[in-house]
């Protein structure tokens, strides 16, 4: 889509010169998100500082039949942020402003480019965090945190982010301001707030968020517990969730991944573990204590090999610190590799994780495993080399095998990546027709023209063709997951 | 060219049996709603049953409105039309349910006391607790929104719905959401459904998040002199890491129907978790009640039960205002009734804003519309915040608008939406905002 100099011109007169970028080398650097697979570069970015701007953007983009793609910090990992199309891509970076904080009512309003982390930094002297927690934190923010209804380790106990959202300010596809939710819980009429939070921009651009805010807990325990099996990591996940605990968090990290991860960040993860269970107790002290007391007991129940307490805030950071960079480290044992994001009803863990190792045994490909394993959140990694022929091709057969599995089990898509452009094409395996249908109309209440990121979340839009060319799939070092 | 009404009756009668269908005019004259006597009573014993009930309906224009216990259906105003009452009462089955996923799917027609019965038996819990108690059916509850004390720590439906199979008013038959306890895949419909009061589609079936039930708990009752004493408690404990699991305001009439002692405001708390903490929670509550002059008494678990009966009057209003300010407009309210010659019970969700609100006394409909609804409303919404009227008689809903003004950019939308998914208004015409 070329578009003409009369148009640059009226975005120009919108944002100001400054903040229109149209070189090509400029908008290059808006040809991906993390998910780097999928690459399609905007006809140009523009950055608006304020509402006023983005509803002239939109209303522009209308009239002229453009497409546009709002962009946050682009740490996405579906190809939600890239222009399949090209068209104008909105980068709501520079507006990353704390509205307001309000600690009596627990909330805060923020623009939709404020960096996840700085909320909670701003809030911590206070006694208040935002709970969502995506390993992407301290570069995501919170209105692509909102688009994608992102989760994050400690979203087991705490739920994801359309939990915390209270309201927004959103500028629809059809150009206008529409401000639900606020403060105030239960606003009369539809739960609007709830229904635009993961519309991954393709109901309208997010100009501001209300979020909730929590009181730090009064004592938080950080336990590791160390397997020589699998398999009897996985079984205690479900046992502490089966005796009612719900810990903050409970993440898994498998055997190459322990390796690589000690290798490459130095966590000290116990050398030649099959697996590591990392679990985060937080809440009353007498709560905890007495939680992590019957957690141990489950674990040594289960053959753990290994159970360590971080001692202090240093060993506990340490221990996430191997976690919340799992994703760099993939670097140092394959060129590429292949992420799914699919979830199983928790209790089918055990033999979903048998199913994983026989799939990457009959495609004699390794599959690395490091997730949420509480809520049944997968992230397995294919790994392969894009080098090797005929590799790439037995990487996507596994991994639709994966996804496959996964949902014949009643699991889901996407437990928190979202769908994108990269699981677009597996809607129809969760939904019919109808279901299908019904999403699509819901999208055309609130974009009528169908120009908000043409191409994403649902299967068989006209814009999704052949138009990228897919460059070898892979998501680069430093990418969170 | 419209079928004639007997003809319609036959067409009812054999999708649902005619042992399941209602033409009898003293049980039609019963399941009026606001006045408005349906046509039909129809009970449907599938979802395949549903679905071609509402496609006659939607075929034949009629108007149809859900109903589960039938406990909420004064909530909302009355009915443009009505031709048929849907009753999902037969559908109350326990449809899936693994203890060890926590989450469960269940028909809309279950009651909570079903439901509460069988997660027992596997020490869990669905943490919908709205008053009126365990009659109430899941899909009435989550239709209406419907919340309790219990939302303070576990939510609301939005938090609590994972999935919903749904029959849309031209009876196609929709599912959004999930079954598993974290999923973002495609929008998130459960969301639009919850509260939509049966508008956009008939919650046929839903995937609930279930919560493990704690293995202690202990509710006290912290009496105080003044509503700012019992405002002051209530900060504080916003402001502590203390995690309780229901923060109650009640005034003096509310404590006079659960038959407590006396007093200006009180705050009913529960703490549930392990025994140890229920102990080291209670004793930093009730160290911060007295620091600020409270009466402390330990209430049992059954005072939870009888709190709905403070709110069983015939006339019941729902305020939402900024968490902070729910003291002030627990007195606000009592001002402006008491000038009427009204009392008024209250019962508040204090960490979350929300005061119900029981009008005992008759009230004129002018001094309803214009002197206690109507300035309640403006003020609240000077701070984003809300009045609905729940429960009603019919003379007052007609007075004043029982949900109140929607700021006209999303009443825009909500009306686009309704055109998009109910264009004929089968489903609940009428009833709720904007006149939807």
């Amino acid at each position: 889509m070329a578009l003409s100099s009369a148009f640059l011109s009226q975005l120009e007169r919108i944002v100001g010169p400054q903040a229109v970028v149209a070189t090509h080398e400029g908008r290059m650097v808006y040809e991906a998100d993390m998910h780097t697979f999928y690459k399609g570069a905007p006809d140009v970015v523009v950055l608006p500082e304020t509402t006023e701007q983005v509803v002239l953007l939109v209303r522009l983009c209308r009239r002229e039949h453009v497409a546009l793609v709002p962009r946050g910090s682009g740490t996405g990992l579906i190809g939600g942020a890239m222009a399949p199309v090209g068209g104008v891509m909105v980068s709501l970076t520079r507006m990353n402003r704390i509205l307001d904080l309000d600690f009596a009512n627990r909330c805060a309003t923020v623009q939709p480019g404020l960096i996840n982390l700085w909320l909670s930094q701003a809030t911590r002297d206070a006694g208040y965090y935002f709970a969502p927690d995506p390993s992407s934190q301290m570069v995501s923010s919170i209105g692509g945190n909102a688009s994608t209804n992102a989760g994050g380790p400690h979203c087991l106990k705490y739920g994801i982010t359309v939990n915390h959202v209270l309201g927004l300010e959103v500028v629809t596809g059809a150009g206008e301001i529409l401000s639900v939710g606020g403060k105030a819980h239960d606003h009369p009429g539809y739960d609007l707030t709830g229904a635009l939070v993961g519309g991954e921009g393709t109901l309208g651009l997010l100009t501001a968020v209300t979020v909730r805010l929590l009181h730090a807990p009064a004592a938080v325990k950080t336990l590791l517990a160390s397997f020589s099996a699998i398999d009897d990591a996985s079984e205690s996940v479900s046992a502490i969730v089966a005796a009612g605990i719900i810990p903050a968090a409970l993440e898994m990290i498998d055997e190459t991944f322990v390796r690589a991860i000690n290798e490459g960040v130095g966590a000290g993860y116990p050398k030649g573990a099959g697996a590591v269970l990392l679990i985060e107790l937080d809440g009353p002290a007498a709560e905890i204590e007495a939680q992590a007391e019957r957690i141990v007991r489950i674990c040594r129940d289960h053959a753990a090999l290994e159970i360590r307490v971080a001692q202090d805030e240093a060993e506990r950071a340490l221990l996430w610190k191997g976690r919340k960079e799992a994703a760099g480290v993939v670097g140092r044992m394959s060129p590429s590799w292949i992420l799914q994001d699919a979830v199983v009803p928790r209790s089918r863990l055990p033999e979903i994780m048998r199913e994983v190792q026989a799939i990457g045994a009959r495609h004699r490909l390794v599959i690395a495993n490091v997730f949420h394993a509480g809520d049944g959140n997968l992230h397995p990694m294919i790994l392969y080399n894009d080098l090797e022929p005929g590799e790439l091709e037995r990487a996507k057969e596994a991994n639709d095998e994966l996804l496959r599995a996964c949902l014949a089990m009643g699991g889901s898509v996407t437990g928190e990546h979202g769908v994108g452009v990269d699981k677009a094409s597996s809607m129809p395996l969760q939904f019919g027709d109808a279901d299908l249908n019904f999403m699509a109309r819901f999208r055309r209440v609130f974009d009528p023209d169908g120009i908000m990121n043409p191409g994403k979340l649902l299967p068989s839009h006209p814009a999704c063709g052949e138009v990228f060319r897919p460059s070898a799939p892979r998501l680069p070092a430093g990418a969170w997951v | 060219m419209a079928v004639s009404a007997p003809a319609l009756g036959d067409a009812f009668a054999a999708i649902v049996g005619g042992e399941h269908l209602t033409t009898a005019p003293s049980p039609l004259a019963a399941a009026a709603v606001d006045g408005v006597t349906p046509r039909w009573l129809a009970r449907p014993g599938s979802l395949d049953e549903v679905s071609r009930v509402l496609a006659l309906a939607s075929a034949e224009g009629l108007a149809v409105a859900p109903r589960g216990g039938g406990s909420a259906l004064d909530l909302g105003a009355p009915p443009s039309r009505l031709d048929a009452v849907l009753d999902l009462s037969r559908l109350a089955g326990i449809l899936e349910y693994v203890p060890a996923d926590m989450v469960t799917t269940v028909q809309a027609g279950v009651t909570l006391d079903t439901l509460g019965r069988e997660l027992g038996k596997h020490g869990q819990m669905l943490a919908l607790d709205p008053y009126g108690g365990g009659s109430r059916t899941v899909g009435g509850v989550l239709a209406t929104n419907a919340s309790g004390q219990r939302r303070f720590r576990y939510g609301t439906g939005r938090d609590l719905l994972l999935g919903a199979r749904f029959v849309q008013a031209d009876g196609t038959v929709t599912w959004g959401g999930s079954k598993v306890v974290k999923s973002v895949t495609g929008y998130d419909i459960p969301k639009l459904l919850t509260g939509s009061l049966g508008t956009l589609g008939v919650i046929v079936e839903a995937t609930l998040r279930l919560h493990p039930v704690q293995p202690a708990s202990g509710s006290w009752l912290f009496s105080f002199t003044s509503h700012e004493a019992a405002g002051s408690l209530v900060a504080a404990v916003l402001a502590s890491s203390l995690e309780p699991e229901r923060l109650a305001w009640l005034n003096a009439a509310a404590l006079e129907h659960v038959g407590s002692e006396r007093a200006e405001a009180a705050l009913a708390v529960s703490v549930a978790t392990v025994a140890e903490a229920v102990t080291s929670q209670g004793a930093l509550l009730g160290l911060m009640a007295s620091r600020l002059g409270a009466r402390v008494s330990a209430l049992d678990e059954g005072f939870w039960t009888r709190l709905g009966g403070a709110l069983a009057g015939s006339t019941v209003v729902k305020l939402a205002s900024e968490i902070r300010r729910l003291p002030f407009w627990a007195g606000e309210v009592e001002r402006v009734t008491a000038r009427h010659g009204l009392t008024v019970s209250l019962v508040g969700e204090a960490g979350n804003g929300i005061l119900r609100a029981a009008v005992e006394g008759s009230a004129l409909p002018d001094t309803w519309a214009g002197e206690i609804v109507g300035p309640l409303r403006e003020a609240l919404a000077a701070e984003g915040g809300s009045l609905a009227v729940e429960r009603a008689p019919l003379y007052l809903k007609s007075a004043a608008d029982v949900w109140g003004p929607i700021p006209e950019s999303a009443l825009a939308v909500m009306r686009r939406l309704k055109a998009e998914f109910d264009p004929r208004g089968v489903l609940n015409p009428g009833r709720f905002v904007g006149g939807l």
